[in-house]
């Protein structure tokens, strides 16, 4: 007798949707706990105005941290975020320098730079079989001092259309907000429904399995990274329409925040497994912090401590699903 | 004579592993200050056997009765504190701290939590003066090789008061003469009063060093015999001694034209093999582990580079450069190892089968699940893969299963030509026998397959041609007509006396 099909027959399933979705409920579960506490606790959480700023914040985060999502399915780590954001304001303040015409040449020079870096992440990954940690760490390290040479003060200037840009809005949306929307759903489609996106999964399920299986894993790398550091670039360009200036202090220890967002969010730092709904609601949970400090008036020294606490036990969780 | 004096009795122990047995009410017992060997093909209950000794795994049925103490089952912990130390492969050592230190790790002879460096390294240096080796007890683990790692590992044992240490495979990491230098290590251990038991596959060194040889066979006892009066041929009988069982479907019989020819090809592990393999027919490649074998079959795919040969599909040279190129000439590897390198165990089974074949289920780069959908049940329903849903993680299905779907994966490619590594390692007969039919199936169509095994009768049921590696080498053929579990082990091990 064959005893496959006992074997199978695991009283699993409840378990199972819990393993699989436990993480998206308890970080949304967050979310909900967090605006609650924004509308019975505060005054402004509810306003227009507030919520206008809350979404386009999100953007912020949100643009990078799908990048960052994208690198760490494939079990690798961009640590060089925060620099490459600050160099891309830097040139694109530089070369934008207030005038109307040059708008278009510095944001396509300045999305160059970054798919740039990011290839070249790649390509040090790849070739030198450097891991991404130590690539990416020196890559933060370069491009700091690189921002630094540039300017240690607001230097550039964007054009009138960038700055309007940052308030334009689509009915009651801001158009950075929509935008970034867009971005979810492209990465959402990309991710479930292309070659590519399977193959992010694949390599970094498991490399060897991949390899063997006839996949491109360096050409796999080559795409996240570089869409990577293209979105950090575009994170750079937003920032450029907010300040309107070049400003070199932006962006510090935004690789990290990224990272938070990404792993509250439920995505494996080993690689293959999270998504991208997941990251959306860890950049959801940050936000929402962040604005809830800020409307709770807690004090500057406090921030931190109950950021982490927030970090620690949301993990804590869905690691009790898991287990 | 003494009488015997008996500190180990593991008796009638069972253990199943979701529901497929590892071991089968099987007694094991040790004579106190002797060596007993353990040996038996992989998959043998060896190692499973061990770690329930060990604590490590708890037995569903049997007990343990240790020096004069009855136990239904021991931990970690306890199994240690009772004196028994297990020295397994992979060294437990802690490579950037001393030997000193590594020996007495969790242990330091310490005051108030300070720990007292001079007695730790005094007792460290007194222990390894008893085992006779020289090892300077400051010298970071790193720096040792592994023969006197391994013996680093024996004075934390001792250093523990061991009564009784098991060994398992520790000669698979030595070479020449550090073996000489173990086998003296266990005869003055066993002179003090330890009781060894030893595991091993290499015939020769059990009968050198065992007082008593207790050999495994698919999870039950052959049999156990005192060394004295045993000759290889009947340990070689004992460990293989298993008539055919009519599990294997019988071969098609005839081949076609050659699809394969592997001509001198070498590399770091192998060296000048040469092989045709043609199609419809099943090649088996015997030997033992470490002999070549998977690495002949990586090399051949492209997963490992080759310095020198050829390698033709079809008339067509083909040295593949990676994996990836072997798939698009028609080529498929189903590895040994089905976790590390066959499956996606985190992935669902749905994106396990088609991902070599995501191409063709495209439309415009946008992948078509319905057409992804219906490749995936067909695969489930040709292969009969039992499953909850697509949908399922692959590492929720028994190995069988899981085997089912790498071969799914690689069917949808349609090769010419399937390498197979230990095709049926660690799944159960059920699933076995579909497997073997499903090869048939696919020597019928024609598809050529190169079977790595180290089950002998699954090499002598399947193959229609066995080849044997030693060393890196071919060193034999034997038709399937006059192939015999002994005339392979002949050849795939040296030294070996079966006249």
């Amino acid at each position: 007798m064959s005893s496959i099909g006992l074997l199978q027959k695991r009283p699993f399933n409840s378990q199972r949707f819990w393993r699989q979705n436990g993480r998206l409920i308890a970080v949304y579960g967050l979310v909900v706990i967090m605006a609650l506490i924004g509308v019975f606790f505060t005054e402004r959480f509810l306003s227009e105005r507030n919520l206008f700023n809350l979404l386009r914040q999100t953007a912020f985060l949100g643009v990078v941290a799908l990048g960052q999502m994208l690198v760490v399915l494939t079990a690798g780590i961009d640590l060089s975020i925060g620099s490459l954001v600050r160099v891309s304001v830097l040139v694109s303040a530089i070369l934008m320098s207030g005038d109307s015409n040059n708008t278009l040449p510095a944001i396509l020079i300045t999305l160059l730079l970054g798919a740039g870096i990011g290839f070249v992440h790649a390509l040090l990954i790849n070739r030198l079989n450097i891991s991404p940690f130590i690539v990416t760490l020196a890559s933060f390290v370069i491009l700091r001092g690189v921002a630094l040479t540039i300017s240690t003060s607001p230097i550039g200037k964007a054009s009138r259309e960038t700055l309007l840009f940052y308030d334009q809005r689509v009915g009651p949306f801001s158009i950075l907000f929509l935008l970034f929307v867009i971005l979810i759903v492209t990465l959402i489609f990309v991710l479930r429904r292309t070659i590519f996106g399977r193959y992010v999964y694949a390599v970094g399920g498991n490399q060897e399995v991949a390899r063997l299986a006839g996949i491109p894993v360096q050409r796999v790398r080559y795409g996240v990274y570089i869409l990577c550091s293209l979105l950090a670039s575009v994170c750079g360009l937003m920032w450029l329409s907010r300040m309107g200036v070049g400003d070199p202090v932006i962006a510090d220890g935004l690789e990290l925040t990224t990272i938070t967002a990404v792993i509250i969010g439920g995505t494996s730092l080993f690689g293959g497994r999270g998504g991208v709904m997941g990251t959306i609601g860890g950049v959801l949970v940050l936000a929402l912090l962040a604005n809830l400090m800020v409307l709770l008036n807690v004090q500057q020294q406090y921030q931190g401590l109950i950021e982490g606490i927030v970090i620690v036990s949301s993990i804590a969780l869905y690691n009790q699903d898991t287990h | 004579m003494n009488q015997p004096d008996t500190i180990l009795d593991m008796g009638r122990i069972s253990k199943a592993y979701a529901g497929v047995p590892a071991l089968r009410e099987v007694s094991f017992s040790c004579e106190r200050g002797k060596v007993h060997a353990l040996v038996g093909e992989n998959g043998a209950g060896k190692s499973t056997l061990i770690k329930i000794l060990g604590g490590a795994v708890q037995a569903d049925s049997g007990e343990i009765r240790f020096k004069g103490r009855l136990f239904t089952h021991l931990t970690p912990r306890l199994s240690l504190d009772m004196g028994i130390s297990i020295i397994y492969q992979e060294l437990a050592l802690n490579p950037y701290l001393t030997v000193a230190e590594n020996i007495f790790l969790g242990r330091e002879p310490n005051r108030a939590g300070v720990i007292q460096t001079r007695h730790l390294r005094q007792q460290a240096a007194e222990l390894l003066g008893k085992l006779h080796v020289q090892i300077d007890p400051d010298a970071p683990v790193s720096e040792l090789t592994v023969a006197k790692q391994q013996m680093v590992e024996i004075a934390k044992a001792l250093s523990r008061n061991a009564d009784l240490i098991v060994m398992d495979e520790p000669s698979a990491i030595l070479v020449g003469e550090e073996l000489e230098q173990l086998f003296k290590t266990i005869q003055s251990l066993v002179a003090h009063g330890v009781t060894i038991v030893y595991i091993s596959h290499r015939l020769d060194e059990v009968f050198q060093i065992a007082d008593t040889i207790t050999v495994l066979k698919d999870g039950a006892v052959v049999g156990s015999r005192p060394r004295e009066g045993l000759s290889h041929r009947e340990l070689v009988q004992m460990m293989v001694g298993r008539s055919l069982e009519e599990v294997y479907p019988a071969p098609i019989g005839q081949r076609g034209e050659p699809v394969l020819v592997v001509d001198k090809i070498s590399n770091a592990r192998l060296k000048n093999i040469s092989f045709t393999l043609h199609a419809g027919e099943t090649l088996g490649i015997a030997g033992m582990v470490g002999s070549g074998r998977t690495e002949l079959a990586r090399a051949i795919f492209g997963a490992d580079p080759i310095s020198s040969g050829t390698i033709t599909i079809k008339g067509r040279l083909v040295n593949h450069a990676s994996p990836a190129h072997a798939i698009r000439n028609g080529m498929a590897l189903v590895p040994e190892d089905r976790k590390a390198q066959g499956l996606f165990t985190a992935l669902p089974i749905r994106q396990n089968i088609t991902l070599p074949i995501l191409n063709r289920l495209t439309r415009n780069g946008v992948l078509q699940s319905k057409r992804e959908t219906q490749v995936v049940e067909d695969a489930r329903h040709k292969l009969s893969i039992s499953m909850a849903n697509a949908d399922q993680e692959a590492q929720f299905l028994s190995g069988g299963n899981q085997q089912k779907v790498v071969l799914a994966k690689w069917l949808e490619t349609r090769p010419s030509v399937i390498l197979m590594d230990e095709p049926t390692r660690g799944i159960d007969i059920g699933a076995k026998f579909e497997i073997y039919q499903l090869m048939r199936h696919l020597n019928e169509q024609g598809v050529a397959i190169l079977m790595i095994s180290s089950e002998l009768p699954e090499v002598l049921g399947m193959s229609d041609r066995i080849l044997v590696m030693r060393d890196g080498q071919l060193v034999g053929e034997l038709p399937r007509e006059t192939a015999t579990e002994q005339a392979i082990i002949e050849r795939a091990t040296s030294g070996v006396e079966v006249s």
